[in-house]
């Protein structure tokens, strides 16, 4: 018997031992150089700066301060409100990419099978172009003297002198022309396994229209579009290159701040506890949406 | 399954949206033809500036060997990593414990690049200041390209080990193939589309990549993406930076198109090849 | 194997080459239920033999413990006489045949059946011969260069048999091989690999939820259930003197009823006093296969011999060759009776006929509950 007992363990041993002979080098270089560098940068949120940023003890809650936007000339609403120009720029990008996902989707789905991978290409491969390219190719479309400018100066849209870009709606478009695919392709992966059933029973019992697309189609097509709402929202909150690109001044967004704590006026302690501010909200904002998407019925699907 | 006048809406709506896609790489593309100085009509002149700009040859040799190097390496990992993942449990693990690996794989996918690219700053930085080594350059940036390139790989070969009939692995060992042996002749020819995928993927990510790369180079380290953002920076679009522009969309279309042609292919000669014989 | 060898001492036996012998292999996963409890088995070489039982009784588990890919937390492996214990799956000199075939995506036929030959190291003159010889025997050489995808069921059931024929190994494992395929097929596979088997004379450990299958193709058999045998023996003994009720109800349709022996040939029994040839004071339950019951109309029946009832037909399913019966002996009371359609045949029963049922006392079996 106990040949037998230690048979088993040597057995577990060697599996063990495979586990980490294949897995070891992965997942040591991850946990050396992804989660021992977010761990540094969250710990730094907590120190004081020297005279050039640099982080430096004693321990602090000074950054915090900072952050909430007080400083050495009062209180300043100016952090607060890039926060909540954030929010509102990644939802209203999430929200358009939406919008314009399901139209396609089904176009998509609406042509014929040995087609469709091509159209599916044909929308993801912009994003697979570099960040900076993809952006700033929006400046020839909506910067000064760009053709939409033209057409928004007549509209009286614009101020004669300015293009659309810089600005929020620049963004706005970026951001949702940069996630769109991510929008995309989930919702297209739920729509392919459509029961199309059930729309039929539907168009049976005499729903047609809003009423049919609403209760046969969006249900079943929830999860992918909850996990799209997860790839596009997250990204777009914390994205640095679209507001760098196509915001100026006037429509900074939190990566854009946080960016800046790290080159032009170094202050890294700042800089970290608006990091550790940005993964908090951004983290609430998912804990906050797996309920919500539980409580719609769609959460395993959404949850990656 | 669709109405026919709702296909037709469908159709109305959505190819506009296509157009839309690649306007503005069009005129990227378009303005990149500009005409020289004081003249008139399209022309390759701002072809030729590049050409003569010896910055811009450096820059798009270190975002090839950034790409390259870190794909290769990535692959190697993400394989090895997938393949443990898929095959071997930690026996007696529970909990949090045994969804660590899959914490660990998921967290470069969901931290946003920005985060990713100033922890990597930092952790550089202190480093290399205790210690001389890791200086801001190449090898930073290699090194972090490779951290979050395995969670791609490593999912594609997992996905596409966890897809395969799991007695083949038995059979395998049956057939008298030892661990090694069964890894080089069952799994890696069987994942060989998984690799080549996520070797694919692992560039595409570092081509398209920027945020991440602008935080972890150095002065020395100027990659094509870090010089376009530079020169806009600077003195705003020119054709010259659309004529790069240009270039790097044309690789990334001809890669597709490529890959998308291989697959193809191959999938058709199999598919032939069933109908044939059955 | 007669009976005369079988005499000449266990030892001689579990030694022979492709003989198998297991003692107190006991396998629990995470829970606390084993799958597979305290089994002893002993398997001679050159049998077919079969494992039967529905699914989760454990013989999946087994069969996989003696292939070497689980393995036992307790208890000994013996095949051909040496302990396999410490013996890795690559070193065991047996090859499984499974379910899904498990042919590799990447290989051809002909690169498939010579896998194992190929990772022992045969060089290649020698491998193309002996790949070429199985292909020709199991008439698959006009597939040799098709993956697997381009193959169907039964031609891939063919190359997953030659893959584990070729290494001509001491014990050829078959995990349920033929349950993915339709009927036809299914039953021209059994024969022949029953043809092959007594052809190669390589032992033939066959695992089946079937019991149809399992009375075809085997030499001897156990029925699992739980993790146990239940019973084990030839087929026929099997069959016709099952030890117990679940053996009873798994291998074919029965009527068993609870008895209370009353004396040395009678027990009473829901059904009333039934003779019944062998008897043991202990018994409490008894069966008898419905083929084995006898019906008779009113007019026809023998005079003057035991266990005859008067019943009605209350139910009639014609099924070809035979005719299955559902009588009412009584109030609430029913026999199972199977009458086979030939010409002998007295004529077939309609529900409402009135007949005679005779049960007799031989075929009357003791079974444990």
């Amino acid at each position: 018997m106990s040949g037998a007992v230690t048979e088993v363990a040597l057995e577990q041993a060697r599996q063990r031992r495979r586990l980490w002979m294949t897995s070891g080098p992965g997942l040591f270089w991850i946990v050396l150089f992804l989660l021992i560098p977010s761990l540094v940068l969250l710990g730094i949120a907590f120190m004081s700066a020297d005279d050039y940023g640099a982080p430096i003890l004693p321990l602090s809650l000074q950054p915090f301060q900072q952050v909430a936007g007080f400083s050495l000339l009062g209180w300043d609403a100016g952090n607060i409100s890039i926060l909540l120009r954030s929010l509102q720029q990644a939802g209203i990008a999430t929200l358009v990419s939406a919008v314009l996902s399901y139209p396609l989707v089904f176009f998509i789905l609406s042509r014929p099978e040995p087609i469709r991978p091509l159209l599916l290409l044909f929308i993801v491969l912009p994003s697979w172009t570099n960040q900076v390219v993809r952006t700033y190719a929006w400046l020839e479309l909506l910067g000064p003297n760009a053709p939409l400018t033209w057409v928004a100066h007549h509209l009286h849209l614009v101020a004669p002198d300015l293009g659309i870009a810089p600005g929020s709606f620049a963004v706005t478009t970026g951001l949702a022309y940069n996630y769109l695919p991510y929008m995309i392709v989930p919702l297209y992966a739920s729509a392919e396994k459509l029961d199309w059933t059930l729309v039929e029973a539907g168009r049976d019992l005499y729903a047609s229209g809003a009423k049919l697309f609403f209760h046969t189609v969006f249900p079943q097509t929830l999860p992918g579009l909850l996990s799209g709402v997860i790839f596009v929202a997250i990204p777009a909150f914390g994205d640095y290159v679209v507001p760098q690109l196509l915001g100026g001044d006037k429509a900074l967004m939190i990566g854009s701040l946080i960016a800046n704590q790290f080159t032009e006026t170094p202050d890294w302690p700042y800089g970290a506890a608006l990091t550790l501010i940005m993964l908090v909200v951004t983290g609430l904002g998912l804990v906050a949406f797996r309920v919500l998407s539980r409580r719609l019925g769609g959460a395993e699907e959404a949850s990656i | 399954m669709i109405p026919r006048n709702v296909r037709r809406a469908l159709a109305g709506f959505s190819w506009p949206i296509y157009v839309l896609l690649y306007t503005p790489l069009a005129l990227v593309a378009w303005y990149s033809f500009a005409p020289a100085p004081h003249t008139q009509g399209l022309s390759v002149y701002a072809y030729g500036v590049m050409l003569h700009d010896h910055s811009v040859f450096a820059a798009l040799r270190r975002s090839l060997i950034l790409a390259i190097g870190s794909a290769i390496i990535s692959t190697v990992l993400g394989v090895l990593l997938g393949y443990g993942l898929s095959r071997f449990r930690t026996p007696g693990a529970k909990g949090v414990l045994a969804n660590m690996p899959s914490l660990i794989i998921y967290t470069p996918i969901i931290m946003p690049s920005l985060v990713f690219g100033i922890s990597e700053l930092i952790f550089f930085n202190f480093v290399h200041r205790f210690t001389g080594l890791l200086g801001a350059g190449l090898g930073t940036m290699m090194i972090a390209h490779i951290t979050f390139q395995v969670p791609y790989v490593t999912l594609t070969v997992f996905a596409r080990l966890a897809g395969l009939d799991q007695n083949l692995f038995d059979a395998a060992h049956d057939l008298y193939a030892n661990g090694l042996k069964s890894f080089w002749h069952l799994i890696v020819p069987v994942v060989q589309p998984a690799i080549i995928g996520g070797f694919l993927l692992g560039i595409t990510l570092s081509i398209d990549d920027f945020t991440i790369s602008f935080f972890t180079a150095g002065p020395g380290s100027v990659t094509l993406p870090i010089y376009i953002y530079g020169a806009i920076a600077r003195k705003g679009v020119t054709p010259e930076i659309n004529a790069i522009g240009t270039l790097m969309i044309g690789a990334v279309i001809l890669l597709a198109v490529l890959h998308f042609i291989i697959t193809r292919h191959r999938a058709r000669g199999a598919e032939l090849a069933a109908k044939g014989t059955i | 194997m007669s009976s005369t060898l079988a005499i000449a001492g266990t030892e001689a036996q579990t030694g022979a080459r492709g003989a198998i012998s297991l003692s107190g292999i006991t396998r629990i996963f995470a829970g606390t239920i084993p799958a597979v409890d305290h089994i002893d088995l002993e398997i001679k070489a050159g049998e077919f033999f079969t494992l039967l039982g529905p699914s989760g009784c454990g013989k999946t588990t087994l069969l996989r413990m003696i292939a070497g890919f689980e393995t036992p937390d307790e208890g000994r492996i013996l095949i051909s006489g040496r302990e396999m214990q410490s013996v890795p799956a690559h070193e065991r000199p047996v090859n499984t045949v499974f379910q899904s075939y498990a042919l590799f995506p990447h290989l051809d036929v002909e690169q498939n059946i010579g896998f194992g030959l190929r990772m022992r190291g045969v060089k290649s003159a020698e491998r193309k011969q002996r790949v070429d010889a199985i292909m020709e025997m199991m008439q698959i050489g006009a597939f040799a260069k098709r993956k697997a995808a381009q193959l169907s069921g039964g031609q891939r059931q063919r190359v997953a048999l030659a893959r584990a024929l070729v290494n001509e190994p001491e014990v050829v494992l078959l995990d349920e091989p033929l349950s993915a395929l339709d009927a036809k097929l299914r039953a021209e596979l059994q024969i022949e690999l029953l043809r092959m088997q007594k052809r190669l004379g390589m032992t033939f450990i066959f695992v089946t939820h079937d019991q149809h299958e399992a009375l075809v193709m085997s030499d001897r058999m156990a029925v699992m259930s739980k993790g146990r045998i239940q019973q084990i023996g030839p087929v026929l003994d099997v069959y016709e003197r099952p030890r117990n009720v679940f053996v009873a109800e798994f291998l074919g349709l029965s009527n068993i009823w609870q008895i209370t022996p009353i004396s040395d040939h009678e027990a009473e029994t829901p059904l009333g006093r039934l003779t019944i040839s062998e008897m043991l004071p202990a018994a409490r339950m008894a069966m008898i296969r419905p083929e084995k019951i006898w019906l008779y109309s009113e007019d026809a029946a023998p005079y003057g011999r035991p266990n005859q009832f008067f019943g009605i037909i209350r139910e009639a399913i014609y099924m070809g060759a035979a005719t299955q019966y559902r009588v009412e002996v009584g109030e609430n009371k029913f026999v199972l009776a199977y009458d086979t359609n030939n010409q002998a045949a007295e004529r077939s029963w309609r529900p409402g006929e009135k007949i005679v049922v005779e049960l007799k006392p031989e075929n009357i079996m003791l079974i444990e509950p």
